[in-house]
């Protein structure tokens, strides 16, 4: 199975890499940060109007951030919507990935809670705070070399 | 945001510590008694007061005088009374921004504000203090030298952290150290639980004989 964004994007000349297909058959690309910002926009330009679900994680320990952004055509009379995977990779140094809450108004709520866990500054978001945790809260709780605090917890009952 | 400058440090000696201020269980019956009587010799005197009033309008000055020592008898007695959840707080409406700088936990609650330690009432104009309310809840029973133990470890602590911004995750780290230090008092036997606590689940691990943190092998 051939996806047809890739196919759309080798056409026009668009660099991005083939990650293989998950276990639904749905195609996974990895996209430069430089470039994200165009490839979102052709994207939605091409007919994925849906961002169904924007996610982060942490690569490895000492590697790449990673923010994921999962993509729908919806379409009138189509049995099966055509759907496919972004993955943008930064460096955990600085990680800055443009925002595609100008693109996909969902990616809000869920690109500040990517920021919230693990630090990744969204540009351009009208917003970008914390959302989970006080916004007093010092690290970013789900990269793995965080250290939790030995906060003193109701569950430390003994 | 305000930064726990060292020169907020020099008045230490004025910082408000008090101690299970919020409420004492046994006290409060008797202390309610007394305020409805205070209550009562009040009203008893504003009638006569505007008895005086209708007598001779000429009086008027020395009536608000009495008026005023009504009311200075009012809050002058208020030692035994009970706690006052109407007393005036300062700074704490939405206006002025409604910061509640706070770390609460069980045993341990620190706000940046002052907290008159007689009627209660929230300060929060006076952020360069620090107010610690230990146990609130009476699950221990203190000596007054563990409260000396913990307030020093206290001030040991905001020394610390001193510098660091005045936030609520720094208030936490504070509050939060404060706990583990009263969990291992309890350990060496320095304070006991207090057996007619309102609630008694043992918080902090259930009572034992001959208990000592030195016997533990994890423990700090």
């Amino acid at each position: 199975m051939q996806s047809r964004l890739s196919d759309w994007l080798v056409k026009h000349e668009l660099v991005h890499r083939s990650l293989g297909f998950d276990y639904q058959g749905i195609e996974t690309l990895q996209i430069k940060t430089e470039d994200w910002d165009s490839i979102a926009v052709i994207s939605y330009i091409y007919g994925y109007n849906y961002l169904r679900s924007q996610c982060a994680y942490d690569v490895a320990p000492g590697g790449f951030l990673a923010s994921v952004y999962h993509l729908t055509r919806i379409q009138y009379g189509i049995d099966k919507a055509e759907e496919v995977c972004l993955k943008v990779f930064v460096s955990r140094n600085n990680p800055r990935i443009p925002s595609v809450f100008w693109i996909w108004k969902s990616a809000d709520f869920q690109e500040r809670e990517s920021y919230d866990m693990f630090g990744i500054s969204y540009a351009n978001h009208p917003r970008l705070k914390r959302i989970l945790m006080p916004e007093s809260w010092i690290g970013w709780p789900l990269r793995k070399d965080y250290i939790t605090p030995n906060f003193y917890e109701i569950q430390d009952a003994r | 945001m305000a930064s726990l400058s060292p020169s907020s440090f020099y008045n230490i000696q004025s910082w408000s510590i008090s101690r299970r201020g919020i409420n004492r269980r046994g006290n409060s019956s008797s202390s309610r008694s007394i305020r409805a009587q205070q209550q009562e010799q009040v009203q008893e005197k504003q009638e006569q007061v505007q008895e005086t009033q209708e007598q001779v309008q000429e009086k008027q000055e020395q009536v608000q005088e009495t008026q005023e020592q009504v009311q200075e008898k009012k809050t002058g007695g208020v030692q035994q009374q009970p706690r006052q959840p109407n007393a005036k707080s300062k700074n704490m409406s939405v206006e002025y921004g409604g910061q509640w700088l706070s770390s609460v936990t069980r045993h341990v609650r620190i706000y940046a504000a002052y907290i008159d330690p007689i009627t209660h009432a929230f300060d929060q104009t006076q952020m360069d203090k620090l107010t610690l309310l230990l146990d609130p809840s009476d699950e221990f029973i203190w000596t007054p030298e563990a409260c000396q133990k913990v307030y020093d470890y206290f001030m040991e602590l905001v020394d610390h952290y001193e510098g660091a911004p005045l936030s609520e995750y720094t208030l936490r780290l504070i509050g939060s150290d404060i706990e583990h230090y009263i969990c291992k008092l309890l350990y060496d036997g320095d304070i006991k639980y207090n057996m007619n606590a309102r609630v008694l689940n043992f918080s902090m691990g259930k009572p034992r004989i001959k208990f000592n943190s030195s016997e533990i092998k994890n423990s700090k």
